[in-house]
């Protein structure tokens, strides 16, 4: 589902060139998670960002559900992403003038999904992640627990096949990351959606059956 | 050619939740935009209405929208009859020589029929002395520069001669004037044209016309029917008016340009720091597929929605202020006394042009679109990361 080859990419900074990822490979199978852990600067929301065509490698193909993504025409590479990519950014990243609804409308609104499906399925997701009543919110009104829990929402809600997560329990105390993580992996189970998660976060790295450790851009470890 | 990617309605819509519920940004930013057209719309139109009052000015005290000289009286009904005009004031005039005791000076003297003269034109308001003519009346209307240099008192009798060799008259000084105009002050001097002692059936005419009509388009729908006749309008025969006007066309036009560039520039910046400020928004869309040309139109829809609404606003009530102000006037004669191109009165009455309404909004629109002009190129070409890494 996921193929990554001999990735590298390359940062110009003040402290001259910065290699952010080198020679990384690896495949992910279609729906199952894979936990990308590493201190930061590690290279981890890079490599996620490479994986969703946010960001492009010097060198090396990623392949997901069978599109060279970095081959991809700007227009193109759109249109994959709003269809076959779910994206839980590290703090939430909801979209400040749409309320709770919207936000999670949107993937769905980009995908043409109208009507009855598209308020059913925000009901829907609502209920999964205990936010029910909350569908009139703005973000600035939520927690930042319950902020993550609508990113996620949004991120799922047009069923992508791949959902890739950024730090999602970063600002989150201990209680609310696991309820989080909980919540992604048992939606994610149900949808068969392929997940790759960047943590640094010991209580989801260990009980995760597949992981990679990034360590100076670098593989260090893969179990 | 594959089909657009969302609709342009879903960008509209986008467009206008993200005005209105940044309400503060938009309230702020719409405060600026506003009252930019607002008051550019009302100077715009105090300009026009400044040049207005001195034509307004000019031609009411005497000569009158259009002027002919040697025109037949079996042509005067004819002018008359043209549509648009308003008054034709006819008046016959020969040089004569003026005379008081010792005292003499040769002048035009010019027949006039008093009681039209009052109803169209201002010469009468400029009495300092005496009254104006009255008709049938044997009576001369000097100027007061004329009634010092031959020493003549209003009820002074004032012994005409003319240089053919017609009858001397004899005319009681009814009234004195002045203008602070030169042709008129000096040189000339005026008498009901019952005594006017006609050198022939020729005269000289002043044409006023309605309201709001232009002088020199009347001239060229009206060309057939003055064929034939000496007329010149007011821009002929005061070119030194003409000139003033084109001069202040000019001078608020550069004006008006200083003002919109820095009005633009502050309407530019501060639309960049109200787009570059959610710019990781546009960030997070383009992570979740929106294409790199819908996220700048998204942001040309945002500024064209906030915009257009405030430059509406600021044109109507701009226009408001006109239509206020265009009825009342605005007195401004303790800076126009000495002016001989306000001698009637110095109100202005401020007028709306097509200009005047369009330029202002079309300006603000202009210059907005180009303050979103830079964040659109980066949205366009960043990918997704970077433009939420740079925030």
């Amino acid at each position: 589902m996921i193929q990554v080859s001999g990735i590298f990419k390359m940062f110009r900074s003040g402290r001259g060139k910065v290699f952010a990822l080198k020679e990384i490979s690896f495949s992910v199978e279609k729906g199952s998670s894979l936990i990308l852990a590493g201190k930061s600067g590690s290279g981890k929301t890079t490599l996620l960002n490479c994986i969703g065509g946010l960001e492009k490698p010097e060198k090396g193909n990623v392949i997901c559900a069978g599109e060279q993504i970095h081959s991809l025409s700007g227009k193109a590479l759109s249109r994959f992403q709003r269809r076959r990519i779910g994206f839980v950014f590290q703090s939430g990243n909801l979209l400040s003038y749409l309320n709770v609804m919207e936000n999670i409308e949107f993937p769905m609104a980009l995908n043409e999904i109208k009507g009855k499906r598209r308020h059913g399925r925000v009901s829907e997701l609502l209920d999964a992640v205990g936010l029910a009543g909350a569908g009139s919110a703005m973000p600035f009104e939520l927690s930042a627990g319950e902020t993550q829990r609508v990113a996620f929402a949004r991120a799922i809600a047009h069923s992508p096949s791949i959902l890739l997560a950024d730090e999602p329990t970063a600002n989150l105390d201990s209680e609310n990351g696991r309820q989080l993580i909980n919540l992604m992996f048992s939606l994610s189970r149900e949808s068969g959606c392929t997940m790759v998660v960047a943590t640094h976060d010991a209580e989801i790295i260990h009980p995760a059956p597949h992981k990679l450790f990034l360590k100076d851009g670098q593989i260090e470890d893969a179990i | 050619m594959t089909p657009p990617l969302v609709s342009l309605r879903f960008i509209f819509h986008m467009g206008f939740l993200y005005v209105w519920r940044s309400w503060r940004s938009t309230l702020v930013l719409a405060a600026m935009v506003f009252t930019a057209v607002a008051a550019l719309v009302f100077l715009s139109a105090l300009a026009v209405g400044t040049n207005d009052a001195m034509i307004r000015n000019s031609v009411g005290l005497f000569s009158g929208h259009i002027t002919g000289d040697n025109i037949p009286a079996a042509d005067v009904p004819h002018i008359s009859n043209i549509k648009g005009v308003k008054y034709v004031l006819p008046r016959w005039q020969r040089p004569a020589w003026l005379k008081n005791r010792e005292n003499k000076n040769y002048v035009i003297l010019m027949g006039i029929r008093p009681d039209l003269e009052k109803k169209a034109a201002a010469l009468w308001k400029k009495t300092v002395d005496g009254r104006f003519p009255e008709a049938e009346e044997a009576s001369i209307y000097l100027s007061e520069f004329e009634s010092r240099r031959l020493n003549v008192k209003v009820g002074d009798t004032v012994h005409i001669r003319f240089d053919d060799g017609s009858p001397e008259i004899e005319l009681k000084a009814c009234g004195t004037y002045r203008t602070g105009i030169s042709f008129l002050d000096q040189g000339i001097a005026f008498c009901p044209a019952d005594v006017f002692p006609s050198a022939g059936g020729t005269m000289s005419v002043a044409v006023f016309l309605e309201e709001g009509i232009d002088a020199e388009k009347f001239m060229k729908k009206n060309a057939h029917l003055a064929s034939g006749m000496n007329l010149k309008t007011w821009s002929q025969f005061m070119p030194d008016l003409k000139q003033l006007i084109d001069l202040n066309h000019v001078s608020m036009g550069i004006v008006m340009i200083l003002v919109f560039c820095i009005v633009s520039m502050g309407i530019s910046c501060a639309f960049i720091i109200f787009i570059v400020k959610n710019m990781r928004e546009h960030g997070i869309m383009k992570a979740m597929g929106i294409a790199p040309y819908e996220s700048a139109l998204l942001i040309l829809t945002q500024v064209m929605l906030l915009t257009g609404f405030a430059s509406l606003s600021g044109t109507m009530t701009g226009a408001l202020a006109v239509a206020g102000f265009g009825r009342v006037g605005i007195d401004l004669t303790s800076f126009t006394s000495y002016n001989p191109y306000f001698v009637v009165s110095g109100i202005i009455y401020p007028r709306l042009t097509f200009y005047s309404v369009v330029l202002p909004s079309f300006l603000a629109i202009l210059f907005g679109c180009l303050g979103a002009l830079w964040p659109m190129v980066y949205v366009i070409r960043s990918r997704a990361a970077d433009v939420l890494r740079s925030i």
